[in-house]
Parts: structure tokens; C-alpha cells; sequence
């Protein structure tokens, strides 16, 4: 589903990605895990589309398609979905509204009629219902005002709502208490299939508790240095990343 | 009511004589091409006119130098060689009716004259008033002389002058006490005309006490061959306890150029809401004054202008808060594109008496184009002591992060970009209160945001 080559990137002459190897295919959960600073939101980023990155070189193909032609709407419109770290308040713009447009925007690309009000109606109430968010929450300004925890319960929703075939969570668990944590992650096991991937970006083990993955990769100095199965990530939890920092230590060099 | 130190930021009175015999000498022959001096037509104003002659004389029309003109040079609008004229029908009616709205009482001006056999007043309620100035003065309506010979009269803005000095034949409106017009009044103001032509329409408009208008102002080009100057005064008296809700749209060419100067006198447990919309034209400002007079009076004044191309806008606004216990509103948005220049420059004055004021005032805009200018300038001068007052501006391009994250949900730019804009736009279009025209300013907002 996702393949990503030797995948070179560097912001403003800075090399971050330094040629960075993952391959998903659809009902997979890969965890990509590593310390502060070694490149994990910018690898959300560039998969996503964000134009602040020079791709130097290497490729990101999804569904056979190389993506780095396209634009981030295309991509979305391809069927990725990245959950932001961060998500951006948007005020006078309710989230129904939104993601009706996203929705249309994203039909009308894979040839499909428009949604029925009735119908975008139905899978609103029924995908509230699955992430646990209060209706007057989608009815709000996306995000505007919203609590850390009701921001990223937000981007869970979106995702229930646009049913990616890939989605990447870039640090959904960040900021989160333990009751959100277990909200947002429920609802991610709830949306899994057999037909759809996910990329887990998190910097704690904490998270990886309730969405079991299937794969563990460390990303260090823009490099995924050890992959593994979840035992890896219980190693990391276990002795930290100093471990990974002596073992790799001469990748800075 | 005394004012303790402040004045107007209108330099005067440091002119040679030479140039003030200059100034004179333009003003006459602006008075020649106009040909309607009242003084020589009527009884009643031959004072005031007289009086803003001099005035303008001594300061004559506003340079870079002048500060509440600073970002406008007028000069580089309206030169010496412009004719003074005054407005009068010459298109037919077909040209005029794709500008009048369904439902409105519509009143025609054209080049600022009022032309009864194009408006639509069937549906007007008899109490209203609604008839050329002039008309109105020739007849001796009391309250139209009083305020003729006494509303301008202590302006410090020279175009205020020169509208006085070269008065066009306008419109006059009065609401008689206690009654509510049910239905809006529209203004469907048309400019048309050859190159070069001024005119200084005059305007009043009078709320007696208690009673309510919606008054609608558009302005609009058709058949209009070459750059004019307008220079309009209005002035609305809202008696106490009356209410106005004022709306302004201007959609017109490159070629037009105006400066729009309004006087609101506010009164007692009175309540007014002006909401000016700035889309198209070449050089557009809007000058408007708010005398609060009275207290417990509420004022709204807000603004949205969204030009490109060339476009030149500027809203000046001055609130004076002379009574104690009102409340001022004031929140202006630009979205500037291309090489259009904005401008804002507001000023709250709160006068020594005006204690417990509440008085507020913001602007935001949203740069597009590498080229485009806002120069923006808040100010705040208050001479009470238990008031609370607060303006603020924020100047930016349109948020990337933003963006971003509706693009990664499947928005392309464009269409992320309009809903971004839209929504920026929409805490304007909001408070105009008839849903009517709310709509047709919404949709004139959606074409004007590519």
C-alpha cells in the first residue's frame, strides 16, 4: 500500500530525512518511535504533502502511485488521512461543514455521486458515536476553543468520517490524559480493517498499550535504524532511547 | 459641553495668501461649472456656504501633509482641471434596473441627483418623507434648512467644505416620531459620465425621536466613460431613542473615485449600525463621524472591504464620545489583493464628561498579493477618567497552517482559500441585520474572493 524509498528530505538546507526505508501494506499498524528531534512529524509531513520540505530524493509511492506528484488534497483525495499533532483552529467554519465539503470534494475525485443529506446524516451520528464526541462539538468552528484532548478527538473523528485507507497519527498522544488516550485509541481500533493501514507516530510505548501494532520501526537521525514487533517497543519503554543513541551514535557523524 | 484640549487633526490656517487666493480662485470656477449656487437660488443658505467658501480657501484641498489624509492623497484623484457638475438622468431605465433589489423601496440617484420617475416608491409608507434636497429646502421644510445651515458648519474636513461650498441637489429622507418604516429604503446610487467630471451630491437624512429606518446605500458604474470624482456629504440625525441600521456597498468601476464623508449625530437611548462594504472602484473612502450626543446611545460601525487590481480604499472613521454612559463598536476587515492599497485609520475620542464609555475598535486584515499595502492606524484619545476602551489591529497573509491542514482532508487550495476568506469575511457580512440584503452582500463577497 505504502512504500516509501530511500526517502532523502532537508528543510531550509538542513538534512533530516537521510534516506528512510518503510513499506505498509493494508491491514498492517506500524509504530514509528524515536527521541525527540529525529524526524518523525517531518516524515508525517512530507507523506502528508506539506510544502515547507525539499524532497532531495528517494520515493513515496501509495497504491502505486508516486505521491510526491501530488498535491496534499490529492493525496487525501487517494485515501490518506494524516491526524495532526497540532490541529489548526479554523474559526467560521463548523467541522460538519467541512467534512461535508471534504467528503463531496473527495467523492467527486474517485467519480462518485454526492453524498444524501440523509446519508452524511447517518454515518455523522454513527461515527460520533464511535470516537465518543458530543454533537455539539462537530457543530462548533473546527477546533476553535477546544481542549487539547477534544482537539485530537477532533482529528479521530475527521478520520472515522473520511475513512482513509491509510491514516498517520502524528503524536495523537501528546498532551492527552489517560481517559482521552483510551477514548482516541478505541476509536482507532474500532476503525481497523483488514483493508486499511495505519502509521503510528508516538515518541512513548504508553500509547501502543491500547492500539497494538504490528510492527515497531526507530527512527534516529532521519534513519529507521531497528524494526521489530511490539517487544521492541516494550525494550524501549524498558531502557529508553540513550540505548539506541550509543548503539547508532556514529550515524551523526 | 467643552472640549478639553483635543482638535481635529486638520492643519489649518498657516496658508500664504497666494496660495489661499489660489485655492479661491479653483473654488470659483468649480462654483461656475456647478451653476446651482444656492446663495444665488434660495434664502437659505446663503450663509453657510459662504462661510464654507472661506474655510476651504483657507486650507484648501488636502495634501500628503495633511493628516487624516495621509494615506490618501486626494490631489492624485481630483485635479484642478476637473469640472464641477451636477447629476442628472441620461441612462434609460432598463440600464438602471438590473442595480434595484425585489421587496425595496428603491430610491435612483444618479451622480447624486434624484430622479423620481426611475425610483420605486409605490410601496413607501406615506408617513416617510422621501424627496430632493432642494425641493425640500425651496419649500421651507424647517428641519431641512435648520440642519442645512448648521450641520457642516463646524467641520474641520476641507472636503466637507467644499461639498457645503459646491452643494449638489441630493436626497432628503425624515421619519416622522414613533413610527417604524417597515420596509428598507434602498439608495441605488449610479455614476455615469464623461472624464473628469465632480460632484458633490449633498444628503441629509433625519430620524425623529423614536422612530426606525433601514436605510441602504449601493453604488454602482454604468455607461461610465472616464474617471469622475465624487465627493458626497450625508448627514443623519438620529433623534433620541430613534434607530438606524445603515448599510453601504460599494461595486463599481476603476473609473470612480469618491470620498464619501458621513455626520451621524447620535441622541439619547439612541442606537445606530453602519456597515460599509467596499468591493470595487478605483478610489474609494469612506469618511464617517459619530457625534454621540446623548447618553445611553449604542453605536455599531463596521466595515469589510475586499479590493484588487489597483483599488484604492481607505476608511476613516472618527468616534466622539461627547455624553457618558454609550457603548461604540467598531470592527473593520480587509482582504487586499493584487496591488490594491487598504487603509484604515480610526479614532475614538472620549470627551472629559463621557465617563463610563465603552468604547471598542479592531481591525484585521489579510494581505494576498506581494504588492498589497494596508496601512492601518488606530488611535485613541481620552480625556475621562472611568472609561474602558480598546482597539487593535492585525495585519497577515492568509494562515498557511491553516491551509494545510484543509488540504490534507481533501480541500484544494482554492477552494480552501474561499472558505478561509469567506469566514474572515462573514464577521462583518453578520451584522448586517437584514437577512435580505445579508444574502446579496454574501454572494457579492463569494464573487469577489477568487
Amino acid at each position: 500500500m505504502l512504500e516509501i524509498k530511500d526517502l532523502k528530505v532537508s528543510v531550509e538546507g538542513k538534512q533530516i530525512l537521510k534516506g528512510l526505508n518503510l513499506t505498509v501494506k493494508k491491514g498492517e499498524v506500524h509504530a514509528i518511535m524515536g527521541p525527540n528531534g529525529s524526524g518523525k512529524s517531518t516524515l508525517a509531513s512530507v507523506i502528508a504533502g506539506k510544502e515547507d520540505y525539499t524532497v532531495d530524493g528517494g520515493s513515496i509511492t501509495f497504491n502505486g502511485k508516486d505521491m510526491l506528484e501530488l498535491s496534499p488534497d490529492e493525496r487525501a483525495k487517494e485515501g490518506m488521512f494524516l491526524a495532526f499533532q497540532y490541529p489548526v483552529e479554523i474559526p467560521g467554519v463548523s467541522t460538519i461543514n467541512f467534512l461535508k465539503t471534504a467528503i463531496s470534494e473527495i467523492r467527486q475525485y474517485r467519480g462518485l455521486p454526492p453524498m444524501e443529506a440523509k446519508d452524511f446524516l447517518k454515518v455523522l451520528k454513527e461515527k460520533q458515536k464511535v470516537v465518543e464526541i458530543e454533537a455539539n462539538l462537530t457543530g462548533r468552528s473546527v477546533n476553535e476553543g477546544f481542549s487539547g484532548g477534544e482537539k485530537k478527538r477532533n482529528e479521530i473523528f475527521q478520520m472515522a468520517m473520511l475513512e482513509p485507507s491509510l491514516a498517520i497519527l502524528d503524536e495523537t498522544d501528546s498532551g492527552l490524559d489517560i481517559d482521552a488516550l483510551r477514548i482516541v485509541a478505541t476509536g482507532v481500533n474500532k476503525l481497523r480493517t483488514k483493508e486499511n493501514a495505519f502509521v503510528v507516530i508516538t515518541h512513548y510505548q504508553r500509547l501502543l498499550e491500547y492500539i497494538v501494532p504490528d510492527f515497531v520501526h526507530v527512527l534516529y537521525q532521519g534513519r529507521i535504524v531497528k524494526s521489530g514487533t511490539r517487544e521492541l517497543a516494550l525494550e524501549l519503554e524498558g531502557k529508553g532511547y540513550d540505548w539506541i543513541k550509543k548503539e547508532f551514535s556514529e550515524l551523526a557523524v | 459641553m467643552e472640549l478639553v484640549t483635543a482638535k481635529t487633526n486638520i492643519s489649518r490656517g498657516v496658508l500664504g495668501e497666494a496660495e489661499i487666493i489660489k485655492n479661491k480662485s479653483l473654488l470659483n470656477k468649480w462654483i461656475d461649472e456647478a451653476g446651482t449656487h444656492l446663495t444665488e437660488t434660495g434664502n437659505f443658505a446663503k450663509g453657510v456656504q459662504k462661510k464654507a467658501e472661506e474655510n476651504f480657501a483657507a486650507i484648501g484641498l488636502p495634501t500628503k501633509r495633511t493628516e487624516d489624509f495621509k494615506y490618501t492623497n486626494i490631489r492624485s484623484y481630483l485635479q484642478d482641471d476637473y469640472a464641477a457638475k451636477n447629476g442628472s438622468a441620461s441612462l434609460t431605465e432598463s440600464e438602471i434596473e438590473n442595480v434595484l433589489i425585489d421587496d425595496f423601496v428603491s430610491v435612483v440617484l444618479i451622480n447624486g441627483k434624484y430622479i423620481p420617475e426611475y425610483s420605486r416608491l409605490k410601496n413607501l409608507p406615506k408617513e416617510v418623507t422621501i424627496k430632493s434636497l432642494f425641493k425640500a429646502l425651496e419649500e421651507g421644510n424647517e428641519v431641512a434648512i435648520k440642519q442645512f445651515n448648521s450641520g457642516l458648519e463646524k467641520t474641520t474636513n476641507p472636503m466637507a467644505m467644499l461639498n457645503t461650498a459646491l452643494a449638489g441637489d441630493g436626497i432628503f429622507i425624515s421619519i416622522p416620531e414613533n413610527f417604524s418604516c417597515p420596509i428598507p429604503v434602498h439608495i441605488a446610487n449610479i455614476c455615469t459620465g464623461e472624464a473628469k467630471n465632480f460632484y458633490n451630491p449633498r444628503h441629509l437624512v433625519y430620524l425623529h425621536k423614536n422612530s426606525e429606518l433601514t436605510l441602504i446605500e449601493s453604488y454602482h458604474s454604468v455607461n461610465h466613460t472616464g474617471k469622475t470624482f465624487t465627493n458626497s456629504a450625508t448627514e443623519f440625525i438620529i433623534e433620541d431613542t430613534a434607530s438606524l441600521e445603515n448599510y453601504i456597498l460599494q461595486d463599481e468601476d476603476i473609473l470612480s473615485q469618491r470620498n464619501d464623508v458621513r455626520h451621524f449625530t447620535v441622541n439619547t437611548g439612541s442606537r445606530m449600525n453602519s456597515v460599509a462594504i467596499s468591493l470595487n472602484g478605483g478610489m474609494l473612502r469612506n469618511d464617517p463621524t459619530i457625534f454621540i450626543n446623548g447618553e445611553n446611545a449604542e453605536v455599531h460601525l463596521n466595515g469589510l472591504f475586499i479590493v484588487k487590481e489597483n483599488c484604492h480604499t481607505d476608511n476613516h472613521t472618527m468616534v466622539e464620545h461627547r455624553a457618558p454612559n454609550c457603548m461604540s463598536n467598531e470592527l473593520y476587515k480587509g482582504i487586499i489583493g493584487d496591488n490594491a492599497t487598504g487603509v484604515f485609520n480610526g479614532k475614538i475620542l472620549v470627551y472629559r464628561d463621557a465617563q463610563k464609555t465603552n468604547a471598542y475598535q479592531s481591525n484585521k486584515n489579510i494581505l494576498m498579493g506581494d504588492k498589497s499595502t494596508i496601512n492601518t492606524k488606530p488611535q485613541l484619545e481620552i480625556y475621562a477618567d472611568d472609561v474602558r476602551c480598546t482597539h487593535g489591529t492585525t495585519t497577515g497573509k492568509l494562515n498557511e497552517e491553516a491551509l494545510f491542514y484543509m488540504r490534507s482532508r481533501g480541500l484544494n487550495e482554492k477552494l480552501a482559500k474561499n472558505i478561509l476568506l469567506q469566514s474572515f469575511a462573514k464577521e462583518v457580512s453578520n451584522t448586517i441585520k437584514n437577512e435580505a440584503f445579508r444574502t446579496l452582500i454574501e454572494q457579492k463577497i463569494e464573487e469577489n474572493i477568487q
